[in-house]
Order: C-alpha cells, then sequence, then structure tokens
C-alpha cells in the first residue's frame, strides 16, 4: 500500500500549484493553479498526465482548493469548462465567495489590456463556481465512502486553508499556503495533533529567517506618523485584498490611540467590496478581530473617511490606500503621479514589486529621481518611500514548528525555489530524522503508508486491559547520580509500563480472522504446556571451625534455619533497598530462593564432583530469568561467607 | 415528587445498610434530573458516603455503583466542598488505602478518574499515592492521564522526594506526555514538567543543578509553538517560575536562528514523541513567539515570565528591552499593560538600558487613550535612567503632550515631573534656562501662571535642590517663589512626597537666595540646618516605599525653622508688590486670579497663635484692598468710556477700599511705622482717585481729607527718619501748591491726576507682631425655631455671650442693635466692668433692648463696633451715643424673638 503523489505544479518552483494524491485508488487534486510568469501552454499544470484519455471524471476523485489565488485557483475555470472535469470541487466559503472575483480580475485583465485570446469567459467562470461545494472550518466532509476531508484555518488570505484528507487508515495534510504568525487582520495557523502519514507543504521561505513583525510595523506607523505629522500625504498602494485590511487595521488602532485626526481614504473598487466581505466573514479572521467583534466590527474602520477625486489636491495631511499595489496602472499611479514631486509626501511600496511596474522602479531609486512612469511622461519624485516587508507566508521556523507539531512519517516540499528546499529538506531530515521529499514539476513521489489490519479481541484480553497493570522497572544505578553521567543519551533509570496490552498476543491462524488474545489463553488454545525457564545452584560454603561443624552436622534438622537466619542477616546487610522474605525453610528474594541444601548429592553443584564435601554448607539456590543479575551478586554474597561463628 | 423519590431511596437504605439495585436506580435518577435541589443532592450524597463507610459492604464492585453515582452528581456545583471522603472503617488504618487502591485498579474508568480527583481527600501514604499516580499516567485513557499528571504536581507541593530516580522517573514520564495526542493532557504535562523539573533542579547541587534547570527551560521552551492556546499560556506561566537559566539560552529565546552557543549543546529531553534529545537551539525565538502570538492571554503570559526572567540576566534585559518597546503598540490595553509593568521591573532591577530609538516608542504610551496605560506609563518613566539631554528632553517633552492632552493626569503628572527632575538634576538645569522666559512674569503679554505647562516646569525646576546632582545646577531661585504662587496645585500633585506646608517652607527656603543656588546655600547658610552630605541626599535610588519619606527630613527640618505662616504670609507680601505692575498693564484677570490662589492658600492656615491669627487677617485685608484697588485702577486706566459708564461701581468699590482700609487702621494694633506709613499711602491713593475722578463736584471736602491724612504722614516721619515715597513727597508738594495757588479745580485736579502716575507700590514688610481687634458674639440656643420670647412694646433682655480678643479696656465698645435695618439702638459695652486680660475676654452680658415692635414675631441684628478714635480726635466719655465712625469686630448676628404663646 502506498500513497502516490504526482506534483503537477509548484514542484521546485512558486506558481501553479496543483498536486495529485492517490490514496488507495482515490485521487484527490489539491489545488488548480496557474503560472503567473508564463503565457504559453506552461501556465497550466499538464493535466494529461492524471488522465491520458481526458477522462477526468472517472480519475479523479475531487478537487480541493486552498485559497483564491491565483496560483492556487486560476486554472480551475480552464479545467472544469474547457477540460470537462464534472466532479465535486470543495473550497472554503470565504474562497468561494472570493474566487470569482479574482478570477474576473484577472481574465478582464488579460483580455481587456494585453488583448490576449481569453482563456475562459466570465460565465464559465460562473459556471465553474456552481459546482463547487463549499466547506466550514473544522467541518469534516464525507467525499464518499472511503474519503473524508476536512479544512483546518491556515491564515495566509481571508478563507485558506489546510486540507486533512483520509482513506482509510491513510491521513495527510495539504497545506497550501500558510502563516504560523497572526497578524492583524488574520490569525495564525491551526491545526490539530493528527497522525499523519504526509504533509504537503508549501516552503516559499524555505530559508528566511524573519525577525519580529512588531519591528516592522513599528518602522511602517514611524514613517506613515512622521508624514503626516509634517503635514505630507501618505499613499499606501495595496492589493485590495488582505494588505489593505491588516494596513488599515494598524493604522486605524494607531490613530485611535494616539488620537490622530488626520483622515484615512480607502480608494473606491475591488477594496470596498473586499472590506465588505471581511466584515461578514468575521469568523476567518484574527482573535483580536473575533473578540471585539461583539461592541464593533474592526473592520468599520473608525478613521476612513469616504473618499472622492476632488480631495487628491486637497491641502492638509491625508493617507489614502489605492490600488493596485505595485503602482502598475489604475488609481494609484494617478495619485502617485500627484503627489510624488512634493517632499512631505510619502509612498509605502509592498515588499515584492513585478519588474516593469512603476513600484519596481521606485524600489531601486533613491530620491529625489526622475521616473519614467511611460514613453512621454516623466516625474520628478521627492516624496519619500518606504518600503512594506510584510508577508502572509510562514517563514523556515514556521515550517519546521509546524511539521515538529505534526510529527508525520514524511513531508513534501513543493511551492518554492529549488535550492532553499534542498536546504530545509537537509534539515527536517537531519534535525527531526523526517523523511523528505522536494519533487520537480510532473515528478511523482511513493510514499509507504500506515495499513491496519483489524483483529479481532479475545474476551479473557478484553477483560484484563480494562484494569491497570503497572509495572515499574528501575535500571540499577550503575553510575552515580551526578549529571555528567546522565548524557543525552541515557533514558530515565526509573520506567513505567502498563502490561494491559503487552499481555495480548495476536493470532493469525490460515482461514481465521485474526485474533489478539490474552497470553494466558495461548497455551490452551494450542494445546501445549507452559514450560518456565529456571535457574539453580548450588553453592558451597567451607566452615572454619570444624567443631561446630560436627555439632551442626550430627543435629542437621534442627539448626537449617539457624544457617539461614545468619544468611539472613548477612544479606539484608548487603542488600538494604530490596525486600528479604524468610520463610522458614528458605529465604525469598523477588524470584530469587535459597534453602541450605542436606542432599548428599545435587545436581547443581558446580563442584567437580557432585559429593558432598566435608567441612562445607550448601546453599541451593532457584531464580528465574528476570533476576538473574540479582541472583549472581546474593550467590557472591554467599560465597564470601566464612561460617566461623560460635 | 423529588422529595418523595428521596425518601424511597433513605427507606430502601435504611433496610439493609447496602445499596440494592433499586437504591441505586432512584439515586441515578435524582442525580441525572437537572432540576434536583442541591438539598437533596447533598443528602444523598451524605447517604451515599455512609453506605461506602459501612464495614458490612466489603464488596469494591458495589463501592464502584456508589463512586460513580458520587462522581455522576459532581459536574453541578454541589455542596461536595463540605464532604470528606474519610471513606475507613474504624478499626484498620489501612483500610482507605485498601479501598483506594482496590477501587483504582478496578475496571471503572469512571471511578478512576474521580479517584485521582479528589486524591488529596483521601488518607493515602504519599510515597503509595506517588506511585499510583505515575502509573496511571500511562494510563489508556487521556481524561486518567490528565487526573494522574495533575495529581502528580499537586503532590509535589506537599512531598518531599528524597529518591532522585523517583524524581526523574517523575518528570521524564511529564516529558513524554508533552508529545501526547490530547490537547488536556499536554496541558497537564506541561504543569508537571514544570513542577518536577523544579523538584529535580533543588535535588541537585551545583553544575549539575544548572544544567538541569537549563534542561527544564528548553524542555518548556519547546512547547511555546503548540497549536493550544491554553497550553501556550501554561508553557509561558511555567517559563516564568523558573529562577536559573543561563544567558546564552534566555538569548536564544529572542533570536530565531541558533546561537554559536546554543548551537552544538543538547539536552536530556525529548524534542518530539520520536526524538529524545533535546537542543538547545529547540529554544529559539521562544518569547518573540509568545509576544507575537494571536491571543492576548498569552501574549500578557509571555510578557509576564519575561519580567520574571530579565532578573536573571542584564544582557537578556538588554535585548529583551526591544521587542518589549514593541509590545507598548499592541492592541489589547492588558498586553501593554503588562508591558510596561515588565519594563518598569527592568528599570527597577536595574536592568533597563533606554536607547533612543526605544523613547518614541515608549513616550507614545503617554499619550494613549487608556487611563491606566498612561499612569503605568508615567510610572514607569519615573524610574527610568535617561542618558542624555536629548532623551530627557524627549522625556519631559512627552509629559507636557500628556498634560496638554489629558489635563485630567496633571497631579500624577506633577509627582513623576518632580521625580524625574530629581534623577536628572543636571538635564534640569539646562531645560529650565531654556524655557525660563516662559516662567518669568512677562510684560509683553499675559502672565501664563495658570497654565498647566508653566506649572508643570515650575514642578521640575523646584525638584532640582533635591536632586542627586545638586551641586551642578543652577535654577534661579525666582523660580521657587513663582512656584510658591501655585503652591495648592503644585501640593495637590506632590502630596505623596510631602505635604504643602513643609513645601511651602521649603519653596520660601529655596527662593530668598539669590544669585546662589539654592541648592549651594543648604549647606553655608544656617548652621542650625547642620545639612551635611548625608542629610541631603535623601533619595537614595528610587523605591517607591521609601520615596514617600525622602524629602521629608530636609523640608521638616525647614518648617521647624521658620513660622509657617508667617513666612508664607511674607512670601505672598512681598509677591504682591510685583503684582501692582500686571495692574498697571491692565491684566487683572490674572492679577484676580493669583491674589485669589493667594487668598486661599492662606485662609487654609488654622489660626493657633494669636500672633499668626493678626498677621493672617492682615494679610488677607491686604490683598483684598490691593485686589479692589487694582479694579479701580484698571478701570480708570483701561476702559475710555469711564466717564459714561461704571461711575457707580467706581463708587462702591473705592467704598469698599475706604471701609477696609479704615478696618485695617484700628483693629490691628501693634503695626509698625513702616506697616502704619504703607496704610497711610494707600488712604491717599484711595483719596486721590476719589477725588480726582469721582468727586470732582466735591472738590474741598475731599482735598480736606487728603490734607488730613498727609498730615498723620507727616507726624509719623517727625517721630523717626523714614524715607517717603516719590508719590508722598509728589503729593505733598502738590497740596501745597493747591493750598497756595488760586488755581481752578480742574487744573488742580489735572494735577492729582498726574500725581497718580508716580504711585508704584512699594513691598510691604510685616514685622510680626500684629495683633487683630475682634469680637465673636453669641445668644444660645436661639435661631428660628427657638426664638426668645418678649412681650411687645416692652423692654426685653438678651443674653449675649460675647468674646473679645486683644481689646485694651479703653477702647469704646458698642453692642449695634437693629430691626430691619431701620432703628438701631446702641449700647455702651464698659470693658472695664467685664473681667479677663487684654488678650481674650470671655463674658455674658445681658443686654437691654427697649424698642420691641408691635409684632408677635421680629428678628434682631445684633454686631459689636468699636469706635474709630483717631489721635487727633478729642477725647470724651460719652455713654449716649457712639462717635459715627464706627468698626465692626465681628459677623452680624440675628436674634430671634417671639411672643410665647400662651
Amino acid at each position: 500500500m502506498a500513497i502516490e503523489c504526482l506534483v503537477l505544479g509548484a514542484g521546485q518552483e512558486v506558481g501553479k500549484s496543483c498536486v495529485v494524491v492517490t490514496i488507495n485508488d482515490k485521487k484527490i487534486m489539491f489545488d488548480c493553479g496557474m503560472h503567473m510568469g508564463y503565457l504559453d501552454h506552461r501556465r497550466y499544470p499538464d493535466f494529461s498526465l492524471i488522465s491520458k484519455s481526458g477522462d477526468f471524471n472517472n480519475s479523479l476523485t475531487c478537487i480541493v482548493v486552498t485559497h483564491f489565488h491565483l496560483d492556487h485557483i486560476g486554472a480551475l475555470p480552464y479545467f472544469t469548462e474547457v477540460c470537462g472535469y464534472n466532479g465535486p470541487i470543495y473550497m472554503t466559503y470565504p474562497t468561494k465567495a472570493l474566487a470569482p472575483l479574482m478570477l474576473e480580475d484577472y481574465r478582464k485583465v488579460m483580455v481587456d489590456r494585453r488583448g490576449e485570446e481569453e482563456q475562459f469567459s466570465y460565465e464559465q467562470i460562473l459556471e465553474c463556481m456552481k459546482k463547487v461545494t463549499a466547506v466550514d472550518l473544522k467541518q469534516t466532509v464525507q467525499v464518499d465512502k472511503d474519503l473524508q476531508i476536512r479544512a483546518y484555518y491556515a491564515g495566509h488570505v481571508l478563507g485558506a486553508a489546510m486540507f486533512y484528507a483520509r482513506v482509510g487508515d491513510v491521513a495527510i495534510v495539504y497545506t497550501g499556503d500558510y502563516n504560523m504568525t497572526p497578524d492583524r487582520h488574520l490569525g495564525a495557523a491551526q491545526i490539530d495533533k493528527l497522525q499523519l502519514d504526509l504533509v504537503i507543504t508549501e516552503s516559499t521561505y524555505a530559508t528566511t529567517y524573519r525577525d519580529s513583525k512588531y519591528a516592522r510595523e513599528r518602522e511602517f506607523l514611524k514613517a506613515v506618523h512622521k508624514c503626516v505629522a509634517g503635514g505630507g500625504k501618505v499613499l499606501i498602494p495595496t492589493f485590495a485584498l488582505g494588505r489593505a485590511q491588516e494596513l488599515c487595521m494598524l493604522l486605524d488602532d494607531y490613530w485611535e490611540r494616539m488620537n490622530l485626526k488626520v483622515p484615512i481614504y480607502f480608494s473606491a473598487g475591488l477594496t470596498v467590496q473586499a472590506n465588505m466581505y471581511y466584515k461578514m466573514l468575521i469568523n476567518w479572521t484574527s482573535q483580536k478581530v473575533k473578540d471585539t467583534y461583539a461592541t464593533r466590527n474592526a473592520f468599520d474602520f473608525k478613521h476612513v473617511c469616504s473618499f472622492d477625486r476632488s480631495l487628491i489636491n486637497a491641502p492638509g495631511p491625508c493617507v489614502l490606500f489605492a490600488t493596485p499595489g505595485m503602482i502598475s496602472g489604475g488609481f494609484s499611479l494617478e495619485v502617485f503621479k500627484q503627489w510624488a514631486p512634493y517632499e512631505g509626501n510619502l509612498v509605502t511600496l509592498p515588499g515584492y514589486c513585478v519588474a516593469g511596474t512603476v513600484g519596481h522602479r521606485l524600489m531601486s531609486a533613491k530620491t529625489p529621481a526622475h521616473i519614467n512612469i511611460d514613453q512621454d511622461t516623466q516625474i520628478d519624485m521627492r516624496c519619500q518611500i518606504h518600503q512594506l516587508s510584510f508577508s502572509p507566508h510562514t517563514d523556515a521556523k514556521g515550517i519546521l514548528d509546524l511539521v515538529k507539531f505534526l510529527s508525520p512519517k514524511h513531508v513534501i516540499l513543493v511551492h518554492g525555489e529549488k535550492p532553499k528546499m534542498a536546504t530545509l529538506k537537509e534539515k527536517m531530515q537531519s534535525e527531526m530524522g523526517i523523511q523528505c521529499f522536494d519533487p520537480a514539476n510532473n515528478e511523482t513521489v511513493s510514499i509507504p503508508s500506515t495499513h491496519y489490519v483489524k483483529a479481532v479481541a479475545s474476551d479473557a484480553l478484553l477483560q484484563s486491559s480494562l484494569s491497570p497493570n503497572l509495572k515499574f522497572l528501575r535500571k540499577c544505578s550503575e553510575r552515580g547520580s551526578d549529571f555528567g553521567g546522565l548524557d543525552a543519551r541515557t533514558k530515565p533509570r526509573l520506567k513505567v509500563f502498563d502490561d494491559r496490552m503487552a499481555e495480548g498476543i495476536l493470532m493469525v491462524q490460515r482461514n481465521q480472522n485474526i485474533e489478539a488474545v490474552h497470553q494466558n489463553e495461548v497455551v490452551a488454545m494450542l494445546g501445549l504446556e507452559s514450560h518456565e525457564i529456571k535457574f539453580a545452584n548450588c553453592c558451597p560454603v567451607y566452615i572454619a571451625n570444624s567443631e561446630t561443624r560436627n555439632v551442626v552436622l550430627s543435629q542437621s534438622t534442627v539448626d537449617k534455619s539457624f544457617w539461614l537466619r545468619l544468611l539472613f542477616e548477612k544479606l539484608s546487610s548487603k542488600f538494604p533497598e530490596t525486600s528479604i522474605q524468610d520463610c522458614g525453610e528458605r529465604l525469598q528474594i523477588e524470584s530469587f530462593s535459597v534453602s541450605v541444601c542436606s542432599k548428599e548429592i545435587c545436581p547443581h553443584r558446580t563442584t567437580a564432583n557432585l559429593q558432598c564435601m566435608p567441612e562445607t554448607m550448601y546453599f541451593c539456590c532457584t531464580w528465574s530469568t528476570a533476576d538473574e543479575k540479582l541472583a549472581w551478586e546474593i550467590i557472591s554474597v554467599i560465597k564470601s561467607l566464612s561460617l566461623r561463628d560460635k | 415528587m423529588e422529595e418523595q423519590r428521596l425518601s424511597e431511596f433513605h427507606h430502601v437504605v435504611s433496610q439493609n445498610r447496602t445499596l440494592s439495585s433499586k437504591a441505586l436506580t432512584i439515586a441515578l435518577s435524582l442525580i441525572t434530573n437537572p432540576f434536583t435541589s442541591h438539598s437533596t443532592l447533598s443528602s444523598l450524597l451524605d447517604t451515599l458516603i455512609l453506605c461506602l463507610q459501612n464495614p458490612a459492604s466489603n464488596d469494591t464492585n458495589h463501592h464502584h455503583h456508589v463512586i460513580s453515582l458520587v462522581s455522576a452528581s459532581f459536574p453541578p456545583p454541589p455542596p461536595t466542598s463540605a464532604i470528606t471522603f474519610s471513606l475507613p472503617s474504624t478499626a484498620d488504618p489501612f483500610a482507605d488505602e485498601n479501598l483506594f487502591l482496590s477501587l483504582c485498579f478496578g475496571q471503572s474508568v469512571i471511578s478512576r478518574r474521580f479517584l485521582l480527583r479528589n486524591v488529596s481527600k483521601f488518607c493515602v501514604k504519599p510515597s503509595l499515592l506517588l506511585t499510583v499516580l505515575l502509573g496511571f499516567t500511562k494510563d489508556p485513557y487521556p481524561n486518567i492521564r490528565e487526573v494522574a499528571l495533575d495529581g502528580l504536581v499537586e503532590l509535589s507541593n506537599c512531598i518531599v522526594v528524597e529518591d532522585q530516580s523517583l524524581i526523574e522517573g517523575c518528570y521524564f514520564r511529564a516529558v513524554e506526555l508533552l508529545f501526547d495526542c490530547e490537547d488536556s493532557v499536554r496541558r497537564s504535562a506541561v504543569c508537571a514538567v514544570s513542577e518536577w523539573g523544579r523538584l529535580l533542579v533543588a535535588s541537585n547541587q551545583d553544575q549539575s543543578k544548572k544544567e538541569w534547570s537549563d534542561t527544564v527551560f528548553v524542555q518548556l521552551c519547546s512547547m511555546v509553538r503548540d497549536m493550544d492556546m491554553k497550553l501556550r499560556v501554561v508553557a509561558f506561566d511555567a517559563l516564568g517560575k523558573i529562577r536559573m537559566v543561563s544567558e546564552d539560552i534566555l538569548l536564544q529565546t529572542l533570536s530565531k536562528k541558533a546561537l554559536p552557543a546554543t548551537k552544538e549543546k543538547t539536552y536530556c529531553g525529548q524534542l518530539t514523541a520520536k526524538l529524545l534529545t533535546l537542543p538547545a537551539s529547540g529554544a529559539a525565538f521562544a518569547f518573540v513567539h509568545g509576544l507575537e502570538d494571536e491571543f492576548h492571554e498569552v501574549r500578557r503570559s509571555a510578557c509576564r515570565s519575561l519580567c520574571m526572567l530579565t532578573a536573571v540576566s542584564a544582557e537578556f534585559a538588554s535585548e529583551a528591552v526591544n521587542i518589549l518597546m514593541d509590545m507598548l503598540n499592541d492592541d489589547s490595553v492588558v498586553v501593554r499593560l503588562q508591558a510596561l509593568e515588565t519594563i518598569h521591573f527592568m528599570a527597577i532591577s536595574d536592568h533597563l538600558k533606554v536607547e533612543e530609538a526605544h523613547l518614541h516608542m515608549f513616550l507614545g504610551t503617554l499619550l494613549d487613550r487608556s487611563d491606566s496605560i498612561r499612569s503605568a506609563a508615567r510610572n514607569t518613566l519615573q524610574s527610568i535612567k535617561l542618558q542624555n539631554l536629548a532623551m530627557f528632553r524627549l522625556g519631559i517633552d512627552a509629559l507636557m503632550k500628556n498634560l496638554e492632552f489629558y489635563p485630567q493626569d496633571e497631579a500624577d503628572l506633577f509627582l513623576v515631573i518632580f521625580k524625574l527632575g530629581r534623577t536628572h538634576g543636571k538635564f534640569v538645569g539646562s531645560i529650565i534656562r531654556e524655557v525660563f522666559q516662559e516662567l518669568e512674569p512677562s510684560f509683553e503679554g499675559k502672565l501664563a501662571f495658570d497654565n498647566a505647562r508653566t506649572v508643570a516646569l515650575l514642578v521640575l525646576a523646584i525638584s532640582v535642590p533635591v536632586s542627586f546632582e545638586r551641586k551642578i545646577c543652577t535654577v534661579p531661585p525666582q523660580t521657587f517663589s513663582y512656584a510658591v504662587t501655585q503652591l495648592g496645585r503644585i501640593s495637590r500633585g506632590l502630596f505623596d512626597v510631602v505635604n504643602q506646608n513643609t513645601l511651602l517652607a521649603y519653596l520660601s527656603h529655596c527662593s530668598r537666595f539669590s544669585l546662589v543656588s539654592a541648592s549651594e546655600f543648604f549647606k553655608g547658610e544656617e548652621p542650625a540646618l547642620q545639612l551635611d552630605k548625608s542629610d541631603v541626599l535623601l533619595c537614595q535610588k528610587s523605591n517607591d516605599t521609601s520615596e514617600a519619606h525622602l524629602t521629608s527630613p530636609l523640608l521638616d527640618c525647614l518648617a521647624n525653622l521658620h513660622d509657617r505662616v508667617t513666612s508664607c504670609v511674607k512670601i505672598v507680601l512681598r509677591k504682591i508688590s510685583d503684582i501692582w505692575r500686571l495692574i498697571e498693564l491692565g491684566c487683572m484677570g490674572e492679577v484676580i486670579q493669583t491674589l485669589r490662589s493667594w487668598k486661599e492658600e492662606l485662609s487654609k492656615f488654622t489660626s493657633d497663635s494669636p500672633q499668626t491669627v493678626g498677621v493672617l487677617a492682615f494679610a488677607l485685608q491686604y490683598i483684598q484692598v490691593i485686589k479692589l484697588l487694582g479694579k479701580v485702577w484698571t478701570r480708570i486706566f483701561s476702559s475710555r468710556n469711564l466717564r459714561y459708564h461704571g461711575m457707580g461701581v467706581l463708587e462702591v468699590l473705592l467704598g469698599k477700599i475706604d471701609k477696609i482700609l479704615q478696618d485695617m487702621w484700628y483693629r490691628f494694633i501693634g503695626l509698625s511705622k513702616d506697616e502704619e506709613l504703607h496704610l497711610l499711602e494707600i488712604m491717599l491713593l484711595s483719596c486721590v482717585l476719589r477725588l480726582s475722578y469721582l468727586e470732582t463736584c466735591n472738590f474741598e471736602a475731599s482735598l480736606k481729607k487728603i490734607c488730613t491724612i498727609s498730615f498723620r504722614v507727616e507726624n509719623l516721619c517727625k517721630e523717626e527718619a523714614i524715607e517717603l515715597s516719590s508719590f508722598i513727597l509728589d503729593l505733598q508738594k502738590l497740596l501745597c501748591e493747591i493750598g497756595n495757588s488760586g488755581d481752578g479745580v480742574f487744573e488742580n485736579i489735572y494735577l492729582l491726576q498726574k500725581s497718580l502716575k508716580c504711585f508704584s507700590l512699594r513691598q510691604i514688610v510685616l514685622s510680626g507682631e500684629i495683633k487683630h481687634l475682634e469680637a465673636e458674639l453669641n445668644v444660645r440656643d436661639n435661631n428660628f425655631q427657638n426664638p426668645l420670647p418678649f412681650i411687645s412694646g416692652l423692654p426685653v433682655g438678651i443674653p449675649f455671650e460675647i468674646m473679645l480678643y486683644n481689646l485694651t479696656s479703653e477702647k469704646r465698645l458698642w453692642l449695634t442693635m437693629s430691626v430691619d435695618g431701620m432703628s438701631t439702638q446702641f449700647v455702651f459695652l464698659d470693658l472695664h466692668e467685664f473681667e479677663g486680660c487684654d488678650e481674650i475676654r470671655k463674658f455674658t452680658f445681658v443686654a437691654p433692648f427697649y424698642g420691641t415692635p408691635r409684632v408677635t414675631y421680629f428678628s434682631l441684628k445684633v454686631c459689636i463696633a468699636m469706635e474709630c478714635l483717631s489721635e487727633d480726635v478729642q477725647l470724651f466719655k460719652d455713654y449716649e451715643d457712639p462717635k459715627p465712625e464706627l468698626s465692626f469686630l465681628c459677623k452680624e448676628i440675628e436674634v430671634h424673638l417671639s411672643t410665647p404663646v400662651n
């Protein structure tokens, strides 16, 4: 039994996430994204690898989409409407709500601006969305008889989820993109401790160790505050979803606390609509938003005022959020042109700007500078530039923390750059001992999976396992109790066992069900006798004083107990910790028992002849395997006895 | 129904003293019904417990049933706390143990859980209990594991375990369970690791102790990234309890990458369920993760334990401060508050090194919306040592902003400014020098003494002499006198450090010395002070509790040297001459406010000695005169339309002035020549004012009055050579001219008006021995509801209780009695007839009132008046009628009289 992982996208790269996992004949496609960097066939995952015939409906059990970013969902309309997939599709409610917006936006940009041939129409997007089943967090969905999926909160963007999938005994988690540290508007990823065979995780920042988010926030607030305090205007070009809300919340909070009265504006468009979704989907936001929700919706920004175009050149300081994020055109560019020439103003840039956008040019520019907007326009830029470094992806520590928490048997890394993934893979294998893979696109990884066999438990075993059966094992202290001796690899000396399960024995008989029975039953079941291995040694002790010996030997029956008492005292002083039972005829220490041997010939004697030697007492000892070590210690004590008393 | 079932249950039980299945069913039905009352439940429980104790029923199976019933009744809050589970039968002390064990090792999970949960209620040997609990951490049922761990935690607090391996066993078992699948088990395991880790550390010595402590710390750090919120809180709480951690490990908790110092280290523990070694790098970033957490509970807990650990290492503290400063930007108030507390703690444990970059964020909290945050921020600020002047200035600026935006914080702010100034004396000097103009009463603009900022700066300034760096500081001494004007306001703020009187004494002391800095002066000036360094270096490193008493010894010392009241009065009187300039400028609003505040200050003093009473009364009246004069002055010189408006007001004002001046002249004895001259000068001024602006028509008569006063002045000067003011000299010259020349009235008035320009208020210095003539008048048990009887038309005798202060028997006193202010009857009080000394005379005097009106009820207004006998008025004894000029010595009282009914 094995898990087959076919990586169709995001293998050793970022873009077009798509992994097809096969578990016990169930084929699940996780994400169906497109690559934004390509315009040819490489833009979509190579779906033909799933099924040569193109009969996706029969070959795929379901599609699971983690969040609404295009590199995770972009190819979905194409796959359903063009390639003809009609099976079930699962995504969270917010994703289902926001995905059409994103797809339509993208389609428009492609068709209207770049004049490309359209890959799918708006109707097709809607049609595709009709096939989607929305799921809630931690809601277990029974896709079919064998397959269960469940969504967990992933942070990252609104509605992003990690997905747990289980087929029979095999369980995996596909993380999608996630964030392990919360930001102002979204929480940190949250998942249960699960028994997993495989975790497929993103690794965008496989080698980055990001510092505290507070430093980033502080820098940002300081820059903005300084600007508005000096009467300047702040332009914050952002993507409509996520970053805008996060930053605005940060500012709104700060404004509130610092009692600032400077207006904050949102440019119209997608942002306003997105805000509406945020307000509705409060359950998907951070704890703080949820906490304050009863009194105030945190997305009802207190200091955000309505905006119209005439305010662009209104006097006085203000803060303006405008789309698009990279100042590639549209409203943010328009405002930028107006505000850039003034020294008091500030423009913030998102952490990442695509080459060719104005934002990208600004990143490398030093004020004052001349910025070419296009062939005809040049701007004399004098305003301040502040670069944001907020990211909704977790860093290497976060990935390791998640994997450590889940402790799966295997890990597959996707959605990252190849050399960095290799580093992380090494780290994971060496530090955590978890086998890790970083397949390239179109490669398949095969992973052995857990397979549980059902066994019937016998009544006796069930009965016995109800009652605790504790055992403590104390290792003999060979070393002193100082720390130096307790090397990192030493186990603690005292261990606890509950043997109720260990008493079970698995019986696999031909043509019968597998059965777990209690060990006591086995003998009867198999019709055998039980045997116990015992050790014995008859230990001679030389009696120095012959007079005593004579007396003793003549009245042997009387004084057997005398010798035993003598031995008892000796042993008690030697082994103060162990309990020694005096049973009259013999002494009992654990399973070790010793008695005076009066036989002429004893088979357990190791001396040359088994005959009774003169002037010698014999102690006959028996013990079982468990106490072997103890036994030899006692025997050495007995041997060293010299009975010269009396 | 409920009662019925209960009685049925009792009946069944009492029959055979054990629980039959029927009884069990009834009990179960009662317990499971959510509407069963508490009384029923407790009665039921009592019976069940009795059944357990019944020696006849030694069947464990039976016990199981009972126990599960008892435990089933636990979830609702029953009165079980009253129940002690002393199950044993009387004879055998081990029976309890045996029963406990047999129940524990039985098959029922519920009763096992119940027993372990209530472990402390059974009398079981701790050693046995420990073994049992340790064993049950292996139980396959997570809820048993959980309670076993909880039991271990409980046990760890109340027993002494000597066996090292047993402690290790418990500790490592708990460590194993840190990776349990159940959240609740992991949570309990964290507690257990923390507690048994503590025992483990305690049982070791020296180096291994340190190693173990680090081990426990790193082990707990590995849990801070758990997905369970409560667990993270518990983990951070546990981290805060650890008292001994290596510095490099602490530093690692703030850094995400493995530090070189910790890279190779490993400890004995578990990183995951499978990895049995614990690298030191497992602690990486632990605290930052906690501080960045989504839940404010976790952030707060992390912040709190950070607080504890900063005490361990200074270097860690200096690193931690970076992120702590960021926590001040947190959206949750509790977290911000905790962060401030942590910073405060660091400051007082001397592990805080604030840099300028931090200050921006920190000082921002002074403007926080929440009161508690601002207060905590100030509290923290006062214990921070600011490195340089720029930082100190930032701090002061922020405090000023705080004052500006939240004036309600004033009192607290003053205290903080004072303390801050005291610890940063050398910076204060340079700041005060910069802003000194703001403090000086300026003549171009308005006096800003009532401005909160100015007061705050004054507070800052006056903190210097008690600062540590006293020697370097130079604060202009006049600042201290400015501060006196705001005494009430300032002392309200500094209430914790010093009381008002002491503060005043302190301020007046400091303000006395010009040129020399006040602090310098403490040493040399008065030998009685004996202020050597040890006395003045009162303020040891700030420790809040001791701080309250810090400044007091010095100030008390000052207070004892001076009569508080007199010195206060002196200061005020000295200041008044400054006020005159403001009056000339027409800033009447400020003047009135200032004078009012002084008056308030003075009137707060309770009169304890006759001298001070006189001085106080004098000062109060003097202030009043100046105030009225000021009003007149501004009315005359500032308003253009005087001719058409305000003549009436002017008359009233001048009338009041004359009245008070006359009062002052006659009712104070023991005035020195200087003081008399001062009063005469003001009288002259008032007369000239009256003459030149009000009574121009009545020129001759008014002029005569001026001449009389001028004559008095001359008389005074004859006896002693006193330097006259230019105003008087000018006036005297003028009077001669007017007498000689035949100029018209208007020319003369013009000349008089001109002479007013010469006037400037001189400083009045009180010699001290001023006595105030005063009287108290009272009629016992007389009020509106309880009038004296009278018969209309007949005279009535009214028994007055009279107290006279400082009145010699030569003074001619009259009782004035009037009905409705119409007819006034005078009764002469011959002081020779009454006992008592001049200082105080107390007697009862029955005064007859003759003109009782023909009504059933009337009220009589009575007062004691004194004839104003000036030297030039011939003395003659007359008991008929007083001289027209009277000075009233007490407040008018009302006597109620009515005809008795039947």
